[in-house]
């Protein structure tokens, strides 16, 4: 897929470039490269361990990359003064229980050069509610609601979102993507990783597919969710694996040792018909949208062109 | 590079301080809504030293210097806590809980983690001494004079940077689920085994000044005019030269996680 273009390769606010990085005997991060572009919203997507957290904490300067480069705005992500543009949301953290909502988000504006307001804060977090209550006792997508409420405080021009939603009821999701839109539309880049193909789909200019280290695919939402549109077809039949993976509509297909075929494909009807034309005999027929993970589990066998 | 990436406000001087200072406050603050730590690093010292020093006194017939010698004692013991715990443990739980990991990746002033605990540890144990001081005026027999207990409390004040040397030590090196353990190891062990208390004799007295509030205890002794051990210039080199080692050995630790 053809990157989009119009940003020079200075305007990258944050960049990975061929970052390589290893926990003793895995691989997390394989040679990426990746740049957040001014004003985007770039969502990071890819299945448990796909690398998507070390990413953002390389980015962040939290790890060091045995081999590669990163940038926060141009400099080292070591630099305070690169870091006072950053807000960030981390996957696991825990803040200190005795302080309420509200000191922590004192706390942590205190570190910006220009925060926003409590008030401010309070109110475009969606955290009016606990607000005054110690952190020890929030739910635990409360807590999360507190931490996004700490990462917009300081009014980033880029923001890390590991995961963001985890957790959250509906209503505090659709506070949430409330607010990281406004922000985009303020101007300011937002970084989401997620597990979720619809959060993607809800809030991102540009998808970045990743697995096992890798860059895998990217490109816009549109042409993500086209990845993700495919069906998947189980079925007992006689029909030979090979037939089936000569039909024109099937992007791949596998018998397993019970005599089950699975296909997927984008074209479900066109398929089902042939297979009923083919063998009379067929039973069990199912389906069904093929999910996220089948997306990624293709997309890493079969680099995208 | 373009222009885009220099820009931001910059941080101004006013507003970096700002960010120390509050810092300390919001660990002050959540230390003392947190009555784990905070009961015992306030109350034990007034406790154990209304125990030892005023009960056990009854009406100050033990023989003369008891009373001081207590109230010097009880003010060393009081003065580790804050910096021992508030490092020891914090430092501990904090590396493991993923908070330090958290504070590294916001723009966080350098320094500001340990300087906040600092003066947490200050400020706790300004109202440790505020309160050995007011008890040691009003039960505690003590022949010194007003002025000379608050200037063993102003000296005293000093050993919080070698608790807080020590309490770092710990937190850094130690597993979380022990770091309380071992410093209450080391807290108990060196206040009992430097002679604060009691004369020690024998194997005790001879390794009494490898412990950090030996040297600390002849500090305050010599604030209070009471008699002294060595020289007091070596005593305060023992304290700082031990700090230095300590912090520098912590730091190592600290920063080797990346």
């Amino acid at each position: 897929m053809a990157k989009d273009g119009g940003q020079t390769i200075g305007d990258a606010l944050a960049r990975l470039t061929g970052v390589r990085k290893r926990y003793g005997d895995t691989i997390a991060l394989d040679g990426l490269d990746l740049e957040v572009r001014p004003g985007e919203l770039l969502a990071v997507l890819g299945p448990n361990g796909a690398g998507k957290t070390t990413a953002i904490a390389v980015m962040l300067g939290l790890q060091i990359p045995d081999a590669g480069e990163a940038a926060l705005f141009g400099r080292s992500p070591h630099d305070l003064v690169a870091r006072r543009n950053v807000g960030v949301m981390m996957q696991e953290v825990a803040l200190p229980d005795a302080l309420t909502v509200r000191d922590l988000i004192g706390q942590t504006s205190a570190y910006y050069p220009a925060p926003l307001s409590l008030a401010e804060t309070i109110a475009l977090a969606g955290v009016e509610k606990i607000a005054a209550r110690p952190y020890i006792k929030l739910s635990g997508g409360q807590k999360r609601q507190a931490q996004f409420a700490l990462a917009v405080c300081g009014r980033p021009r880029l923001l890390f979102l590991d995961e963001p939603t985890t957790g959250l009821d509906i209503n505090a999701r659709a506070t949430m993507w409330a607010a990281v839109r406004r922000l985009v539309a303020g101007g300011a880049s937002v970084v989401l990783t997620t597990h979720y193909i619809e959060e993607a789909e809800a809030l991102a200019d540009r998808v970045v597919v990743m697995a096992k280290g890798r860059e895998v695919a990217q490109g816009t939402v549109d042409e993500m969710r086209a990845l993700v549109a495919r069906k998947r077809i189980d079925c007992v039949t006689s029909l030979g694996l090979a037939q089936a993976q000569a039909w024109p509509e099937v992007n791949a297909a596998t018998l397993s040792e019970n005599g089950q075929l699975s296909i997927t494909t984008a074209d479900a009807e066109a398929v089902v018909r042939k297979l009923l034309a083919a063998d009379p005999t067929l039973k069990d027929l199912e389906v069904r949208r093929a999910g996220l993970s089948e997306a990624f589990a293709e997309l890493t066998q079969e680099p995208v062109e | 590079m373009t222009a885009i990436l220099d820009s931001g406000p910059k941080m101004s001087v006013a507003r970096l301080l700002g960010a120390y200072l509050s810092d300390a406050k919001y660990e002050s603050l959540r230390l003392l809504r947190t009555p784990a730590f905070s009961v015992p690093i306030l109350a034990m010292p007034i406790l154990f030293y209304s125990f030892f020093g005023v009960v056990l006194n009854g009406g100050g017939h033990r023989p003369p210097g008891f009373a001081d010698m207590m109230f010097v004692g009880w003010t060393v013991y009081g003065v580790m806590g804050p910096g021992l715990f508030g490092f020891g443990i914090l430092v501990a739980v904090e590396r493991n809980m993923g908070l330090l990991t958290f504070k590294r990746a916001l723009p966080m002033p350098t320094g500001s983690y340990l300087a906040a605990k600092l003066m947490m540890a200050y400020v706790f144990a300004i109202v440790v001494m505020a309160m050995l001081v007011t008890a040691g005026l009003t039960m505690g027999h003590v022949t010194l004079a007003p002025a000379k207990l608050i200037t063993v409390a102003a000296v005293m004040s000093l050993g919080v940077i070698p608790a807080c040397a020590i309490g770092l030590f710990i937190g850094a090196w130690a597993p979380a689920s022990s770091a309380g353990a071992i410093a209450n190891i080391a807290y108990l062990g060196m206040a009992f085994l430097s002679g604060l208390f009691f004369p020690l004799s024998g194997f005790l007295h001879d390794i009494r000044t490898i412990w950090p509030t030996y040297h600390l205890a002849q500090l305050a002794h010599a604030a209070a005019g009471m008699p002294t051990e060595g020289s007091l210039v070596g005593h305060a080199g023992v304290l700082a030269a031990m700090s230095g080692v300590l912090i520098l050995l912590a730091s190592r630790k600290l920063a080797r996680r990346g």
